[in-house]
């Protein structure tokens, strides 16, 4: 599966850093000859990790633009160019992919949606940052952006202190309707609703001892 | 005076962890001070409870048990917080730690080494 993810993504000409998070499923077999950067960590530490691991890495390459894209096929690498396209009009730092704005294709189940929508007002009583979408792991940074955000949140509350970063470093930040295609293999692989206290808990965690 | 149960496996329990405390640290003659005052005061609260009443009444609460149950509350709350936060600052050295390594062996994987 990462390895069409990642097909589709380089057919659209872009630079693909792939960060192994100590996964036991072979994913470096899969990605292996195509021509990706591949990092790996020895230990598994959690997405936010995997993500700020990435970012670091695009950094010493000196990319100018950086996005977070899923690997398990959710995201939609036709999105991307739109995207920059946007983050370039309207002279922003940081561009948040949304499922639930008009003109997104997505087949996001009814409990998914009360869910995020719970979640993203937890993540507004956080950050002070309302999205339509706070969940979405879909987004994209422009350098300064990219210097001035760093994750510490290991697993599952990073989109919360993203927002917060964002708000804090006084971040110029818009939304953009992207496309979300659940399939049977992202239901396995990613997030259950039930995450949903554990991903609470976290966040709570991380407000009181940043 | 009658000492019940309680009193002396209270009693057993507090001597085990000063003989415990004074093997892990035997350093210093304050350690040892310290832990024989630990000790010491702990034994005689065991023994004579009644007299814990008295500061409890001094500062408001009815019984020492009561009161010797919310320091207590107090004080593990106060460690579970130094733990955790101690916990999230090896949790971030660990983090860099594993992210610089993985930074250090980023491959190209379309080019063989």
């Amino acid at each position: 599966m990462i390895r069409k993810t990642v097909t589709e993504v380089l057919e659209k000409g872009y630079n693909i850093v792939v960060v192994d998070d100590c996964s036991k499923d072979g994913s470096k077999k899969q990605v292996t000859g195509l021509p990706v950067y591949y990092l790996r960590h020895r230990v598994n530490m959690g997405q936010g990790a995997a993500l700020q691991t990435g970012i670091d890495f695009a950094k010493k390459k000196g990319a100018k633009y950086f996005i977070t894209f899923d690997a398990d096929g959710q995201h939609d690498s036709n999105d991307i160019p739109g995207m920059i396209e946007f983050l370039e009009k309207e002279k922003v730092d940081v561009v948040f992919g949304s499922r639930f704005l008009p003109g997104s294709k997505t087949n996001v189940s009814r409990y998914r949606s009360v869910a995020l929508n719970f979640g993203r007002y937890i993540n507004f009583l956080v950050s002070g940052i309302m999205l339509s979408d706070s969940f979405n792991g879909f987004r994209l940074l422009s350098k300064s952006a990219a210097e001035k955000i760093t994750l510490t949140e290991n697993r599952m509350a990073h989109p919360a202190e993203f927002l917060l970063l964002t708000a804090e470093k006084k971040l110029k930040y818009r939304e953009y309707p992207v496309a979300i295609h659940y399939s049977d293999y992202s239901r396995g692989k990613g997030l259950k609703n039930r995450d949903g206290i554990k991903i609470l808990f976290e966040i709570l965690l991380y407000k009181i001892f940043r | 005076m009658n000492i019940t149960i309680i009193q002396v496996v209270l009693t057993i329990c507090i001597a085990l962890i000063a003989i415990y405390m004074y093997i892990r640290l035997r350093s210093g003659l304050f350690d040892v001070i310290l832990i024989g005052l630990f000790f010491a005061v702990g034994i005689f609260f065991v023994l004579f409870p009644e007299t814990t009443n008295d500061i409890a009444h001094f500062v408001g609460v009815s019984k020492g048990a009561n009161l010797f149950l919310y320091t207590a509350i107090l004080f593990l709350f106060f460690l579970i917080l130094k733990l955790y936060s101690r916990l999230r600052r090896v949790e971030q050295k660990f983090t860099e730690f594993v992210r610089n390594k993985s930074l250090e062996e980023a491959e190209e994987l379309d080019k063989k080494n």
